[in-house]
């Protein structure tokens, strides 16, 4: 068993940032990402007899936090918000460009079985055998996937350029 | 590698760097151009993505509810030993006490058997015979039947034994008169050893009532149970407790068919 206690503060301090740019990746709701991650780490401390050796502790959290998101979306359907409109709380860091709004309408757009795979890559840095343990997928299929985001998300932002170039809303 | 191999890699990874992707993307110029695209889509991606940060009280949130956790981890398990103790304790007490009404209710039982023949000694002292007639008579009452040779009876009668009617008996022994009480509808857990000054003798569980065979010390119950088992027959099947010496031996002689006894 990994002393979970004894890292505890440092895990949060490094890891509650990306947990949450995850948490709001899955959710897109920021009230409701606060609350994952704060219910992820709770539950990892809760568990950590489970928790085999402490390197390995950021993919268990992610894990956690998936499950977790799951576990919410059994209960109820939190409310997405509108990728064109501003949050109603200021988020640091949120990006107002207008090629920005297009790429999160394209992201939302994404099923969530790609989204998923993208956001533990692009967030997690995960590798796709990482990625494939997280989902209990083969790693050609994370491979597949993530090919199908990228060239569906390139396709959408193609296809608003191509309604915009003809004055299309 | 295709150009088609290329930008499925691409898509995959857009920043892996094999060199055999390097080395098409030098040489191919539309692949070039279309992962220069593919690029800046991630990192509009990455950018998008990684730029978010979260409110600045959410790491104290999170640490303020671990020592929450780890405080009401504490108190609960205070709690939790507690309530185990407790129940340890009401588990104990239960038990000794459902043993000291068992005992008590065992000690009843074998006292009043005691003081039944006590107070109608006389019955040991009848002469007897009492006929075969007489004893099926006695034992019809009950829907028991006399099938096989009891012995010598001195006397068979119908008694009041702790508000049950029963069937009294008083055979013959070695040493002198033997008791037998059957008291249908009475109930014991296992089987009592009788034991006074005079008597000496068992209750036996059966599945109709108890069966009681007294006689004066020294007296070798055994034979006259196994008679007693063997000669009579009830209605609803009865089997006798195989846990005593004595059960056992009747058990021994297959005498626990479900109408013997």
């Amino acid at each position: 068993m990994a002393a979970l206690s004894k890292h505890f503060d440092t895990l949060v301090g490094a890891l509650s940032p990306e947990l949450y740019r995850y948490a709001l990746g899955l959710c897109r709701n920021q009230d409701v990402a606060q609350d994952l991650v704060q219910e992820t780490f709770l539950r990892a401390w809760r568990s950590q007899q489970t928790l085999r050796d402490i390197k390995t502790a950021r993919a268990w959290l992610y894990t956690i936090l998936r499950n977790e998101h799951a576990r919410l979306y059994e209960r109820q359907r939190p409310e997405v918000r509108d990728p064109h409109l501003l949050p109603e709380v200021p988020v640091q860091g949120y990006d107002t460009r207008t090629e920005a709004f297009a790429l999160r309408r394209a992201l939302d757009q994404l099923d969530e079985q790609y989204r998923e795979p993208l956001l533990l890559q692009v967030i997690g840095g995960f590798s796709c055998k990482e990625i494939g343990r997280m989902l209990s997928l083969k790693p050609n299929t994370v491979l597949t996937r993530l090919f199908r985001a990228r060239k569906m998300l390139r396709d959408r932002l193609d296809e608003e350029g191509r309604e915009k170039q003809h004055g299309l809303p | 590698m295709d150009c088609l191999e290329f930008r499925r890699l691409l898509l995959q990874d857009p920043y892996r760097a094999e060199p055999e992707l390097l080395q098409h993307e030098s040489g191919c110029a539309e692949c070039a151009h279309y992962a220069a695209r593919i690029r800046q889509q991630e990192a509009s991606l990455r950018s998008l993505l990684n730029a978010p940060a979260p409110p600045p009280e959410l790491a104290e949130n999170i640490r303020l509810g671990a020592r929450m956790e780890r405080r009401s981890g504490y108190v609960r398990r205070v709690w939790m030993s507690a309530a185990a103790s407790l129940l340890i304790g009401i588990s104990i007490s239960m038990f000794m006490l459902f043993d000291q009404q068992q005992a008590r209710g065992n000690m009843l039982l074998a006292r009043s058997v005691i003081h039944h023949i006590e107070d109608e000694a006389g019955h040991l002292r009848e002469p007897g015979p009492a006929s075969p007639d007489r004893v099926r008579a006695v034992l019809a009452r009950f829907g028991a039947e006399l099938v096989g040779d009891l012995g010598p009876v001195r006397f068979a009668a119908e008694c009041v034994m702790r508000k049950r009617t029963g069937v009294h008996l008083v055979l013959s022994g070695e040493q002198g008169p033997v008791t037998a009480f059957m008291m249908p509808g009475e109930h014991a857990d296992s089987p009592i050893p009788i034991d006074s000054t005079r008597f000496h003798g068992e209750i036996i569980p059966t599945e109709w009532g108890v069966l009681a065979v007294v006689g004066e010390r020294g007296e070798v119950i055994a034979p006259i149970a196994t008679r007693l088992a063997r000669s009579v027959h009830w209605p609803q099947g009865s089997r006798l407790s195989a846990q005593t010496p004595l059960a056992a031996h009747l058990a021994r002689l297959g005498i626990h068919s479900p109408r013997t006894l």
